[in-house]
């Protein structure tokens, strides 16, 4: 069992080698064994999560082999419950991606090539135990972005006046800025505590005046690719300019890569940093949900509304994780995974109608969904579960990290948690427009060439991801049960607030449903 | 001051037999150009290359030797044998580059591979080297057969000014060298670097001033072979100028050979006075570092990007010497030895898309991904290695300097600019670097014809870029070798 979860993270990447032999005109032989790769993935990832022991916080299905015993690290895999929870969202929207990579005719080897290497390297750093290793597949991941925006993205010219080659070129600028960031922090952990191994790293190895310094490295490094205010301008430019599928799995996956290093190694390996630092992290965020909503209010390209909008989402990610208590932690774990699954959904489904109208700026879309039923039903669906309406994973997850932000206690978190809470109105604003004006209203005769999808093909990303927001969404202990056991065993326990005063949040969920 | 087999003459004819075996292929070459001249020109180049790759072969059954040998100049420790392989490893390739080069050079072709060959001589003597005289005298074989090699297409200007630049400027660097040689010497007595070290250490004291400036004048040159900062401004202009293969052999030989001096020197001879380059080259390393990578930003030609990347490189590298302690010594040894492909895989590449565009501009190289495919990854891989990009192994040797930067950050604050600096040159780096990738994947060729690659071309590229992944993903090998050759000068 335990060496199933290595072949869930490295069979994309063998498979990325084995394409590689394949000659360049057999393209469909390639995605079928894109869809091979990943599907099998995520059946492996489905059985390790059904036998999951969900009674236990720690790493489970750890198994490893030394690597590089000079320095003391292995290539070790192993998963907790935030983890565990990431690797599905790796599993489910990599699958997804791979099924609506369809719509790419150009050049296919070298892009599933890519797109496998990218999902190896991302859920490697989901899995990894080990913070050499943690940082070979987060730098993995970064790269085979800048080819698959470039060569096979698409950026239509708007008020932006900016190129794909411009906006790919920014994206990877940023995030490698922030990722040698992060590799100053970690080898300055490395270099005090003498191992790479993350299990051990937890036994707090770093002096209080060191964890200082080190832990803004690793926040703003990680910060950079979760989309941190001031450093997020790169993501909705390259939302835009990106091929659905690599959108998807940017803004889906990729990106919760920041925020997962803030979790499993900023906060547990630098608990005093953590706290000296938090105050800062939740003006941030603050900043991340009100400036970006704000801005996503005036976009006109459904990419760039929903680039801003994937922004302030991440907001309410880092307002859970500066709460430093297990509710709030735990919500921004589940917000990462319902805000993944969601923004690949978007994503999904406006590639599925940008391939035929190549055009998506919304004034000029108007009553689409009386030519695309499922996809406007879709997209509506996706849009309520974005802006957090019960029902839906998002609610759940967003309640929590309110919850967990109000109990900190503190009137900084109050205020914030209130600018959360007023950024859900600017959220359905922007959302409701764009779907009411392109998808309602009077039907515009040059989209009447439109086709919807018909085929189960073709309906069945779309239907998988709605289907794993509305079970995550009336079943939120399906997956809080276990975050929040291995969430507990790093966040103090003197910032909890105490249960007896108020409801747990699923339980709060389960009264609204 | 000898080991006992320093008296047996069969051990050191053992120890050279490498040199040897080179020189005397290298006189074989000559002969048969003056008495068989052979329509051929790749033919000898091939065998040349073939002959060489089975001396690397060889030189893995040879066997490190303990103390020194010819009166104590020379060594034949693990270090020498890691950097003679290393050199082996280069000169093959090059060979290779030179072969498929030769129908672009008009005269004297056997006389090239030769002049590579003596060139490598050098080399493989700077490995070994254990004293201030043999120093010069390797480094000058080496310098001197560049001085000609560079200047190679003497009907072209750009090739002529390279020759000449390179003259001028390793002439006076040679000069300062042998110059500081001469205050050493004079201020202690002993040009063997055993010696020298515990003089310096019985010393006690600072060592006298003008030992200071001797040591000084001796970096200077050394720091000239690297292309460190202040006396780097030749490379770009030698490396655009210059015969491709003979940039490639300067850019992988010559600065591993410059790299490998200035670790013997300054881990056995001047270790006792780490408290003074240390600094010195604390602030180098930062300065080479930015000039490196942000000359290489405004670059269109391609050959002239990797002259300020070699820049850049040097001063990656120079943070592990700086460093002082095992990680660094070890992690420039891993960092050379993954250059070499990475830059080998980089220039064959160049060579064979040149022979049929003719232009080094890295808008020549447009839409080289569908062109060739197997040109388009090979280039498009190096340049990312170069740029430090997992999983290939450039990735891996900037993490062990980085790591062995920040071991020493624990001891000394000072250190943690440094690997502030080289955390911004990463990133200015693989700006440059995708720009080539762009002109590769996404810019459409003018010409979309085909690019037709010769096989042991072919093979070269494959062993180079099996490696670059290999070493990427696989370490150990490579990180063992350069661990063991570091234990010769007994850091912690």
């Amino acid at each position: 069992m335990d060496i199933l979860l290595g072949i869930a993270v490295l069979l994309p990447l063998a498979a990325a080698f084995l394409a590689f032999l394949f000659p360049a005109n057999k393209p469909k032989a390639i995605r079928a064994l894109a869809m091979f790769a990943t599907g099998v993935s995520l059946l492996i990832t489905l059985v390790l999560f059904a036998n999951f022991n969900r009674h236990e916080s720690g790493y489970q299905f750890v198994h490893g082999i030394s690597w590089l015993p000079t320095y003391g690290c292995s290539l070790k895999f192993g998963v907790d419950g935030i983890s565990m929870t990431l690797l599905l969202l790796v599993g489910f929207v990599s699958f997804c991606g791979a099924f609506v990579s369809s719509e790419i005719h150009e050049r296919e080897k070298e892009y599933y090539i890519l797109f496998l290497a990218l999902t190896s390297g991302i859920s490697g750093t989901f899995c990894t135990l080990d913070l050499f290793f943690f940082y070979f597949f987060y730098e993995m991941a970064v790269i085979p972005m800048y080819l698959l925006i470039g060569v096979w993205g698409s950026l239509p010219p708007g008020k932006h006046g900016r190129t794909k080659e411009y906006a790919t070129m920014k994206l990877t600028l940023y995030l490698t800025a922030g990722a040698v960031l992060a590799l100053i922090g970690l080898l300055a952990i490395y270099s005090i505590s003498g191992t790479t191994d993350i299990e051990k790293l937890q036994h707090n190895w770093v002096a209080t005046n060191t964890q200082m310094w080190v832990f803004p490295c690793l926040l703003f490094g990680f910060g950079f690719l979760a989309s941190m205010w001031p450093f997020h301008t790169w993501s909705p430019l390259g939302y835009a300019a990106a091929p659905t599928a690599a959108s998807m799995m940017h803004a889906g996956v990729l990106k919760k890569l920041g925020a997962y290093g803030i979790i499993r190694l900023a906060l547990p390996l630098l608990p005093q940093g953590a706290r000296h630092w938090a105050n800062l992290l939740a003006i941030l965020a603050c900043f991340n949900i009100l400036y970006a909503g704000w801005v996503a209010l005036t976009q006109k390209d459904w990419k760039f509304v929903i680039g801003y909008s994937s922004v302030s989402h991440m907001g309410y990610i880092f307002l859970g994780i500066a709460a430093l208590n297990v509710v709030g932690v735990s919500g921004a774990v589940l917000l990462m995974f319902a805000h993944g699954i969601m923004a690949a959904l978007t994503f999904g489904l406006i590639g599925f109608f940008y391939h035929q109208t190549h055009n998506r700026f919304v004034p000029d879309l108007s009553g689409l969904a009386r030519k695309i039923p499922f996809i406007g039903v879709c997209m509506v669906m996706a849009v309520m579960a974005s802006s957090g309406l019960p029902g839906f994973a998002n609610f759940v997850s967003e309640l929590m990290v309110f919850l967990g932000a109000w109990h900190q206690g503190s009137t900084l978190f109050r205020v914030a948690t209130i600018c959360a809470v007023w950024g859900i109105v600017v959220t359905a604003t922007y959302l409701l427009w764009a779907v009411r004006m392109s998808f309602f209203g009077p039907f515009d005769e040059k989209w009447s060439m439109l086709k919807d999808a018909v085929t189960f093909k073709q309906k069945f990303p779309y239907a998988l991801l709605l289907a794993v927001l509305l079970t995550v969404g009336f079943y939120p202990r399906l997956l809080t049960d276990i975050i929040k056991q291995s969430v507990a065993t790093f966040v103090p326990a003197d910032s909890e607030p105490s249960i007896a005063a108020t409801p747990s949040a699923p339980d709060l969920a389960k009264v609204q449903e | 001051m000898t080991g006992f087999i320093g008296n047996a003459w069969i051990w050191n004819l053992y120890a050279v037999q490498l040199e040897c075996l080179l020189a005397i292929w290298g006189i074989l070459i000559l002969l048969s150009d003056a008495f068989a001249p052979t329509s051929n020109r790749r033919t000898i180049g091939y065998m040349t290359a073939g002959f060489v790759a089975a001396a690397l072969l060889y030189s893995f059954f040879l066997v490190p030797l303990q103390g020194s040998l010819f009166n104590g100049m020379y060594r034949l420790d693990t270090f020498a044998l890691y950097f003679k392989r290393l050199f082996l490893l280069a000169l093959t390739m090059v060979l290779v580059m030179a072969a498929e080069f030769s129908p672009r050079i008009e005269s004297g072709v056997a006389e090239f591979y030769a002049l590579l060959m003596f060139c490598a001589v050098g080399m493989l003597l700077i490995a070994s080297v254990n004293d201030f005289i043999l120093l010069f005298v390797a480094l000058e074989l080496v310098t001197i057969t560049f001085y000609v090699l560079a200047s190679y297409l003497r009907r072209q200007i750009p090739s002529l000014e390279a020759g000449t630049k390179y003259l001028i400027l390793g002439a006076l660097s040679s000069g300062f060298t042998v110059y500081g040689i001469a205050y050493i010497f004079g201020t202690t007595g002993t040009t063997n670097f055993d010696t020298l070290s515990r003089h310096l250490s019985a010393l006690g004291a600072q060592p006298p001033l003008a030992f200071t400036f001797g040591m000084l004048l001796v970096l200077t040159g050394l720091g000239f072979k690297i292309a460190s900062v202040p006396f780097q401004i030749w490379a770009p202009d030698v490396y655009q100028g210059a015969p491709t293969p003979v940039t490639a052999f300067l850019a992988v030989g010559s600065k591993a050979a410059g790299f490998a001096l200035l670790l013997r020197v300054l881990f056995t001879g001047l270790m006792p006075v780490q408290y003074i380059w240390g600094p010195l080259l604390l602030v180098l390393a930062g300065a080479t570092l930015l000039y490196g990578n942000l000359g290489a930003i405004p670059q269109h030609n391609i050959k002239r990007l990797l002259g300020y990347s070699s820049i850049g490189h040097a001063g990656y590298m120079l943070m592990g010497i700086a460093a002082g302690n095992a990680l660094g010594v070890s992690a420039v040894l891993f960092y050379l030895g993954q250059y070499a492909f990475t830059n080998l895989c980089a220039f064959l590449a160049i060579i064979a898309v040149t022979a049929v565009t003719g232009s080094d501009e890295i808008a020549s190289f447009s839409g080289l991904g569908k062109r060739s495919p197997i040109l388009g990854l090979a280039l498009f891989l190096s340049m990312m290695s170069l740029a430090g990009v997992p999983p290939l192994s450039g990735f891996f040797g900037k993490f062990q300097l980085f790591a062995a930067v920040i071991r020493r950050a624990q001891t000394d604050g000072h250190y943690y600019v440094l690997a502030v600096i080289g955390a911004v040159a990463v990133v200015i780096s693989l700006y440059f670097y995708l720009g080539v990738g762009r002109a590769i994947y996404m810019q459409e060729a003018e010409d979309p014809s085909p690019i037709p690659v010769s096989k042991p071309m072919r093979l070269a590229l494959y062993v180079c870029m099996v490696a670059m992944i290999g070493l990427g993903i696989y370490q150990l090998p490579l990180v063992n070798a350069s661990i063991m050759a570091a234990k010769v000068f007994g850091l912690h």
